[in-house]
This record gives structure tokens, C-alpha cells and sequence, in this order.
């Protein structure tokens, strides 16, 4: 009787049952771990990305990032593109759509110059795949002919794409890499090469941690270890932002966008739904916690939709984009004012250490009660309201228009988690 | 259970998480493949995964899966003996302590009550065939959650005037706040479970007139209600009073008026002992002392309720059983042999509690239904009784466990009575 609703959406003209896919990565790289994600609730697959070049692999390959006590906000792999023949992965992919023809089947290809590409195209249309995506964006590949250096060249980007739109008639959507300024300039290049779609973001450049036992940063390759991809929950704002700018791009109308990067859950989903993705690929919350991830995504989407009696996800598609606005153009009239709930106040201090630190000096404590009151220097920043490790102990209160300004309406968040 | 400290005798005893708190316990979770503590629920509500919901913060999904495997799933969120199911088998003791699974499951409950979410619906179809369930407790309400989910038509019929069992006249509410097992109630009739109260079967209507008004198959979980008196000179004055009735007036009325700034001596070691003796000191006794005849390493309490009643200023004395009650029309002496033959003691008292267990009712109505010795309903596998169509299961059965198990036995009956009805 558990709430259920109908999640399918189209991703450029095919019928998704859900926009879950899984992201190419080691989560999809052979038969049986595929048939297991489709059995347990996700749409479709973008399978690890197949080349003419067949890796060769490092070990170990992982590291991640902690904060306090939360392990694996970030996590850092040295991994390349699949390291199984390419033959054997098209046959994987034919397999998988003969047996799961309800759920779509991407195949993700990297080639070093214009003959791979066709080439690996022709055979992702061979093996019946429903959609090509390119591998513009591997950060850590050993040959700068490929990977991130190419999708970050707007015109290698433009060529592939168009070598590959050339020899199939399939959907073709090209893998963005973040490593980049302004992902509108090569998204735009994909476009006119002929992409129908731009999924993003590949992982981004990065040192983790560096290793105080052998002087290099993680992981340690003996005893060395290299630059490379970044992912999971601490890149989704950076995604996001990546998502947003292009979704906003009149240059860009039309392409339908794929969000990935930092999905865990049907929020993080709905986050890139709003701000016009019409597709979601995960990598590294099912590396951590495993295919079932999509239950409650599942779950937690279709409870949201009967919550706001909505009854497709594409009504949702883009729905936060035009309240998203140039910082020169918000109101600066005013400044919100903290309120503080004495009840709920543990008497921490943390708002007083974090207001006369970081921000204002606007909050004198009183030592007797162990209580914050606030006073005249405060500038509406919420500092406080941030650090407090109460939940809704400091909310949104007054608000006060600046010297001169025209007092009006003013909208505010109440609720916070 | 927390060191809260209760105040009165029906505000509750321990604080709820808040969203943030949840998911940060639900973060501890170790999210165990094949997870042990689902395994440890004889109800089969599934920790594992409810807890998983809230981690990835489906609140609402977790709900459902609580509700849907364990139709008291908010009240067992607050009395389980966690202790000894779920969390003792949960993996995260071998690197600190449990996951707190109760308040994590009461979370959700409270949630889906926040909501008002409709988690149980009635099925669209019904099967027409008509069932009864003789008792509104735990093991009778789970029985009948399954039989209506599957489309049979069923009726409750309860001798008192609430549903709850037990749960509504034992527990102390500072533990069990009557408004959980209310709630609780509304989302299994939201099944479209009829209820018939103040109708005891056996007196009010026998299972032959339920049988000529088309009811195919009974259920019964009728509990046990029939509390011990010792046999001891003095026990039936004025002020000696049975646990379930001490515990059934107090959640009546909301407290006992006449043990204000009195002595109240409560017999017995069990969980009921220490809930009289708690009820009885929150209700405003002056001095309440648990007497148990064995030692407190055997008795059956939770230590944590213990603790929490000494906490309290209630006294326990161990080794000590009564041997008389004297006094002129009441109560007013209390006298006790030690266990070692030769010790004696005689206190003042103004009330007696005897918490030294529960009988079944007379059961003989049930023509056909095999009794044991002590007068609990003898079934095979699954409360299949010696009597056609008749199934029993819960306390009736297992002379008296707990609430969990209740429901387990009462979800495992439905689905013998659903084999038998099938047939
Ligand atoms: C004080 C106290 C504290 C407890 N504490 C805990 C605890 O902390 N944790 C825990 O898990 N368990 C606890 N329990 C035990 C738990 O309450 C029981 O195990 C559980 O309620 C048993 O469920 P049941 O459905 O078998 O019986 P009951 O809850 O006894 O329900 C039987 C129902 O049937 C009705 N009935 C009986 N005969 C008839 C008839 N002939 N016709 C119609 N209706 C009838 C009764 O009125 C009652 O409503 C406690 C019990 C008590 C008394
Ligand atoms: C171990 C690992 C291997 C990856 N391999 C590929 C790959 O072969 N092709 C590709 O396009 N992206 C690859 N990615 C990037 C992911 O598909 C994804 O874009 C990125 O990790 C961000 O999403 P996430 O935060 O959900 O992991 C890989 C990521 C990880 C962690
Ligand atoms: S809003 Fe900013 S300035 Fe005002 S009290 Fe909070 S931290 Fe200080
Ligand atoms: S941080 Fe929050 S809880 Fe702590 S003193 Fe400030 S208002 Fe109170
Ligand atoms: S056993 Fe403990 S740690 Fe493992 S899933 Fe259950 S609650 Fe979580």
C-alpha cells in the first residue's frame, strides 16, 4: 500500500520508467551487476565507458574525505575507462537490452580521434544501445588524446561529437568535465557538432588528502600518487551550479540535460530536476551504500509528488530555474533578523563564538542564563543560524528595511532541516 | 529507555529526535548487509530498512515499511525490551552501542502521525468471507490486519471499551502515552476493521450465535486478565489490590487518589511490579517498596526500569516474600519470611500491589479448544487450536510475553487462518 507513482519521464524521445540511471562507472560495468541494478528499481544505465583503449589499472585506487566524524563526504578515484575488452562490453550491452527491454541501455564511449569514435559508435548501435554518451571528461587519463584535456578544448569536442552523430541516427549526449570555467562554451560546441544531450559532471580534478607517511597525496601508488577525479555528495553544489548555468543558456534550448554528481537521494534528485535536468546518474552513493539507494529514492520522489499533488515529474522539470538570479539583481533592501528560541537554546554559545569570529559581534551572552541576546550590530547574515546545532533554535525573524529603502514584501524560508 | 527524569504520572519519559537528531543516529547505521537487527524483530518490521528511509530521508517511506510489517509498530517503538531483540544484535555494537532502533521507529511513527498519512487503506476488493477476532490486543489486532489486507471482512469484538489490550490498561502511559496506542488503533481500522465493544465473548455472545451470523473463522487473543491473589491471610481487606486492576484504574482515572502521601508495598519482580510501583509513587505514594521473593539478578524487570525506579526514591527489598496481610477493614501491616527461613519483617502499609502475575479467564466457552493446566490455549504451529476454525495466539497462548510477540503470533495466525478459509 506503500505510495507508488508513476516516475517514467522522456529522455531525448525514450520512455524512461524513472530517471534513475546509473552513472558510467565500475557500477555498471558487466552483465550481472546491471541485471542486479535493474532489478532493484533503476531506469536505465549509462555502462562503464567502452574504448578502443582498454585500461590498465592502479592500485589502490580510492581515498576519501572526512569531516569530524562523517567519513566519505568526497571521494577520490584514480580509475580510467574499462579495463575489460571492448568486444566482450558491446556483447554485455546487447545481452542486458535483450534481456531487460524495458529499461534503457546508454552506451558511453571514449575514442582518441575521429576513427575510434565512429567506430565505437557504429558498435554501440550494433549491440542495441538506445543512446551513445561520449567521455569528454575522464580527469586522470594517461593519454592527453582523450579525457578531460579533450572536453576542455571546445573544438575537439565539436569534432567528436559531430564524428559520431555522422555514423548513427542514435541520441548522443556529451559528457561534460568541470575542470572548466564556464561549461556553457563546450556544451554549446557539443550541441553544434550534433548532441542532443549534455550529462554533467564527470568528477573534478583533485588532492584529497596528502599522506604524512609518505610525503604524496592518496592513494599511495608506491609511493607516489597522481592529480585526479573528485565525486559524490561534496561535488553535488558544484554540479548543480554546472547544471543551472547551462539549463539557463538560450544558446543551449533544446538539449536535454542529465544531472550527476553527490546523488544520494530522491532530494538530491529532485535538486537537479529543478533546475532542468531531465536525467539522473549516480556513481558514488551506490559504490558506497549499494543499488537499494534507488528504493527510497524512489520512495521519497513519489511521496514529495502526492505531498505537492503533482503527477509527473516533468511537470517539476526546471521548476527552481527563474527564481536563480545574477547576484546584482536580488533585493538589498532589507536584512532579516534572527530569532531566537529560548526554550529550545541548550546554551552552547556556539551562535556567540560564531558571531563575534566570523561575523558581527551582534550577539551578547549572558553568562548567568547561558543565553544569546542579540543587539544593534547585527546585519541579517545568519551566521548564526548556521552553526546552531539545535534544529529551528534560531529561525528567520524580524525584518528590517535599510535606511532609505521602501519597505514591501518580502519572501522568507521557515522552515529549516 | 533514557535517564529523563518523569515528572508526573502521565507525561512521558523520554524526548523523540527531532529530523536533524534522527539523521544523525540513522547516520550511525552501519546500513549491514543482511542486517542482524531486522533479523532480531520477532514482528518482522525491518529496522534495517526503516532506518535506511531515514538516513536517505524518506521519513515518510519509513512509515510505511513500519507500519506495514507491524501494525503496532508505534507502541512497540516505546515498550520493546530492545535490549534483548533488535539492537542486541545490532553489528554496531562491536565497534560502540546499539543503533536506538525504538526511538528511531518512534520518530517515523510520530511523523506519519505529523502527516496524517493514511498508511493502511482498506483493499478495493473484499472477499466476502466475514471473520471475528475475540479481543482488541496487540496479537488480535495483528491478526486482523492481515486478514483485512488480504480482503477477508473482519470484526473485533473487545470486552472493554478501548482497544489496546493491555497496552491501554497495563503500561504505564509515561512509558506508553495513551495517544500512541490510539493512534496505532485508527491506522489498523483504517483498514476497514469493524469493532464491537463492550462484548465479551463467551458472556455477551457465544461463538455459536457469531458462527449463525456467517463469521467462518475466530481468532482469539484474549490475553490474560485474571490476576494472582497469594493465598495468604489478609488479602482480600480493603486496599490490596491485583497489578492489572491497580494499573487499569490509575490509566482510567489518570492517577490513584487515594494512595496520595500513603505507604504502598508492591510483591513481585516483573516489569508489571516495577510499573505499579512506578504508577503508584508518580500517582503521589509517599513511600512505595518492591518486595520480590528471589534476588534482583532474577528478576525478570528490565534493569533499566529498576534503575529508573530507585532513581525515583522506590526502594527495593529482595529475598522477602509476604506470608499475611493484617489490619482492621484495611490494609495496615504487611508481614514477609525471608527466603532463608529465618528472617522475618512486618511494615506498615496503607495499600498492597501484587504484581506476581497473570491468569487466563475461564476459557471453557471455547468448546473443542484444548486448555493446558493453567488454563492457556494449547495450539500447533502458527495458533491452530484443537477446535475448527478457531485460532489463538499471544499471551493467551504464551502465558504472557510481550507485546511484539504478541503481534508476531497474531501476523502468524491470520496466515493459518487464511489456509484454513482457503481450503
Ligand atoms: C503492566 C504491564 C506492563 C507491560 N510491559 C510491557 C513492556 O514493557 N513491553 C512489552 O512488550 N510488553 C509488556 N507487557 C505485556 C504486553 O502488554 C502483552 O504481552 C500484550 O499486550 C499481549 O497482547 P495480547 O493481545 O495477547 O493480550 P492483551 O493485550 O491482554 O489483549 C487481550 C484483549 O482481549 C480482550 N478480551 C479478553 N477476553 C475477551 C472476551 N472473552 N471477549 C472479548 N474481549 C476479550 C481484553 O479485554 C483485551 O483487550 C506488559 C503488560 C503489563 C500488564
Ligand atoms: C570509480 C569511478 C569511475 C568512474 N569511471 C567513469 C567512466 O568510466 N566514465 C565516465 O563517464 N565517468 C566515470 N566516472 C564518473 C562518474 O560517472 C560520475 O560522473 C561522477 O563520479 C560524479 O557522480 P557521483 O558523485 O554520483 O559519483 C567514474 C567515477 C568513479 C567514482
Ligand atoms: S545574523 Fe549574523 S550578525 Fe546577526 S547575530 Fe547572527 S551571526 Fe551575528
Ligand atoms: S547556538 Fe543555538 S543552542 Fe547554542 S546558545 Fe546559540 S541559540 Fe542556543
Ligand atoms: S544491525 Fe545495527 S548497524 Fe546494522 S543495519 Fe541494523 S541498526 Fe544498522
Amino acid at each position: 500500500m506503500a505510495v507508488k507513482k508513476d516516475l517514467s519521464i522522456n529522455y531525448l524521445g525514450l520512455k524512461c520508467e524513472n530517471p534513475f540511471f546509473l552513472s558510467s562507472s565500475p557500477v555498471g560495468s558487466c552483465y550481472e551487476m546491471v541485471a542486479k541494478s535493474f532489478e532493484a528499481g533503476w531506469g536505465g544505465v549509462f555502462y562503464k565507458t567502452v574504448g578502443i583503449f582498454v585500461a590498465d589499472e592502479c592500485s589502490p585506487r580510492f581515498d576519501n574525505n572526512s569531516k569530524e566524524g562523517l567519513r566519505w563526504v568526497g571521494f577520490k578515484n584514480m580509475e580510467q575507462i574499462s579495463d575489460k575488452p571492448t568486444e566482450l562490453n558491446f556483447e554485455n550491452i546487447a545481452r542486458l537490452k535483450r534481456d531487460y527491454p524495458d529499461k534503457l541501455m546508454v552506451a558511453s564511449i571514449m575514442g582518441s580521434d575521429d576513427d575510434e569514435w565512429k567506430k565505437l559508435a557504429k558498435m554501440a548501435e550494433q549491440a542495441g544501445a538506445d543512446m551513445i554518451e561520449g567521455n569528454f571528461s575522464c580527469p586522470q587519463m594517461s593519454n592527453h588524446a582523450m579525457g578531460s584535456d579533450v572536453g576542455s578544448s571546445p573544438d575537439l569536442v565539436r569534432r567528436y561529437s559531430k564524428a559520431v552523430t555522422e555514423v548513427t541516427k542514435l541520441p548522443f549526449i556529451a559528457k561534460m568535465t568541470p575542470n572548466i570555467t564556464s561549461m556553457e562554451i563546450p556544451a554549446r560546441a557539443a550541441a553544434e557538432g550534433g548532441a542532443a544531450g549534455i550529462s554533467a559532471i564527470n568528477t573534478i580534478k583533485s588532492i584529497t588528502n596528502i599522506d604524512l607517511e609518505n610525503l604524496t597525496s592518496m592513494p599511495v601508488v608506491d609511493g607516489k600518487s597522481s592529480i585526479s577525479g573528485y565525486s559524490g555528495a561534496a561535488v553535488k553544489p558544484i554540479a548543480l551550479r554546472f547544471i543551472a548555468q547551462m539549463a539557463k543558456d538560450e544558446k543551449l534550448k533544446g538539449v536535454e540535460f542529465s544531472g550527476i554528481g553527490g546523488v544520494e537521494t530522491w532530494q538530491d534528485a529532485l535538486e537537479f530536476v529543478l533546475l532542468g535536468a531531465r536525467n539522473i546518474q549516480v556513481t558514488t552513493g551506490i559504490m558506497q551504500y549499494g543499488y537499494r539507494i534507488v528504493e527510497d529514492m524512489i520512495s521519497g520522489f513519489s511521496h514529495f509528488m502526492d505531498e505537492k499533488g503533482v503527477s509527473s515529474v516533468d511537470e517539476l522539470v526546471g521548476g527552481a530555474l527563474s527564481n536563480i538570479i545574477p547576484a546584482e539583481d536580488l533585493n538589498r533592501d532589507f536584512k532579516v533578523l534572527p530569532s531566537f528560541d529560548e526554550d529550545r537554546c541548550i546554551g552552547c554559545g556556539r551562535c556567540y563564538i560564531s558571531c563575534y569570529d566570523g561575523a558581527h559581534q551582534a550577539i551578547d551572552w549572558d553568562e548567568e542564563r547561558r543565553r544569546p541576546k542579540l543587539n544593534d550590530n547585527c546585519v541579517g547574515c545568519h551566521l548564526c543560524l548556521n552553526v546552531c546545532p539545535v534544529q529551528e533554535c534560531i529561525l528567520p525573524g524580524e525584518i528590517k528595511f535599510k535606511e532609505g529603502r521602501r519597505a514591501g514584501d518580502v519572501v522568507i524560508k521557515r522552515h529549516y532541516e | 529507555m533514557s535517564k529523563v527524569f518523569k515528572s508526573d504520572y502521565s507525561s512521558e519519559a523520554v524526548a523523540g529526535f527531532t529530523h536533524r537528531t534522527a539523521i544523525e543516529e540513522a547516520a550511525r547505521c552501519l546500513l549491514c548487509h543482511d542486517a542482524p537487527c531486522s533479523q532480531g524483530c520477532p514482528a518482522g518490521t525491518d529496522p534495517a530498512k526503516f532506518i535506511r528511509s531515514i538516513r536517505f530521508r524518506n521519513t515518510k517511506g519509513a512509515a510505511e515499511t513500519i507500519r506495514e510489517n507491524n501494525v503496532l509498530g508505534g507502541s512497540c517503538a516505546r515498550i520493546c525490551p530492545y535490549d534483548r531483540l533488535c539492537e542486541e544484535e545490532c553489528s554496531r555494537c562491536g565497534i560502540d552501542r546499539p543503533i536506538e532502533i525504538g526511538r528511531l521507529q518512534r520518530y517515523a511513527v510520530e511523523q506519519e502521525e505529523a502527516f496524517g498519512m493514511r498508511t493502511l487503506k482498506a483493499p478495493e476488493r473484499t472477499n466476502g468471507v466475514k471473520v471475528a477476532c475475540i479481543g482488541a490486543g496487540p496479537a488480535s489486532l495483528a491478526c486482523a490486519a492481515e486478514l483485512a489486507k488480504a480482503g477477508y471482512l473482519v470484526t473485533i469484538f473487545e470486552k472493554e471499551e478501548k482497544a489496546g489490550g493491555m497496552l491501554t490498561y497495563g503500561v504505564l502511559p509515561a512509558r506508553l502515552p495513551q495517544r500512541v496506542v490510539d493512534h496505532d488503533v485508527a491506522m489498523t481500522a483504517g483498514l476497514g476493521i469493524k469493532f464491537e465493544f463492550g462484548k465479551k465473548v463467551g458472556r455477551d455472545v457465544s461463538l455459536d450465535d457469531l458462527r449463525k451470523k456467517g463469521f467462518k473463522a475466530f481468532f482469539v487473543g484474549a490475553g490474560l486478565w485474571r490476576a494472582k491473589r497469594p493465598d495468604i491471610p489478609g488479602s482480600d481487606l480493603n486496599g490490596v489490590f491485583t497489578a492489572v486492576d491497580f494499573l487499569k484504574k490509575a490509566r482510567e482515572a489518570g492517577g490513584v487518589p487515594e494512595i496520595k502521601g500513603k505507604s504502598v508495598v508492591v510483591v513481585g519482580g516483573g516489569d508489571v511490579a516495577v510499573d505499579s510501583a512506578v504508577t503508584a509513587k508518580l500517582a503521589g505514594a509517599e513511600q512505595v517498596v518492591i518486595y520480590y521473593r528471589r534476588t534482583l539478578e532474577e528478576a525478570p524487570a528490565n534493569m533499566d526500569e529498576i534503575r529508573y525506579a530507585i532513581s525515583i526514591g522506590i526502594t527495593v527489598a529482595t529475598n522477602f516474600a509476604p506470608s499475611e496481610i493484617s489490619g482492621t477493614g484495611r490494609v495496615e501491616y504487611v508481614s514477609f519470611r525471608g527466603r532463608d527461613g529465618k528472617s522475618e519483617a512486618k511494615v506498615a502499609a496503607d495499600a498492597v500491589v501484587f504484581a506476581i502475575g497473570q491468569d487466563p479467564e475461564d476459557m471453557s466457552w471455547l468448546t473443542g479448544v484444548k486448555l493446558t493446566e493453567k488454563g492457556t490455549i494449547m495450539t500447533s504451529r502458527n495458533g491452530t487450536t484443537d477446535a475448527e476454525a478457531v485460532f489463538a495466539a499471544g499471551d493467551i497462548v504464551n502465558n504472557g510475553k510481550t507485546a511484539v510477540e504478541a503481534v508476531a503470533a497474531g501476523k502468524g495466525a491470520a496466515f493459518d487462518m487464511m489456509s484454513f478459509l482457503g481450503k
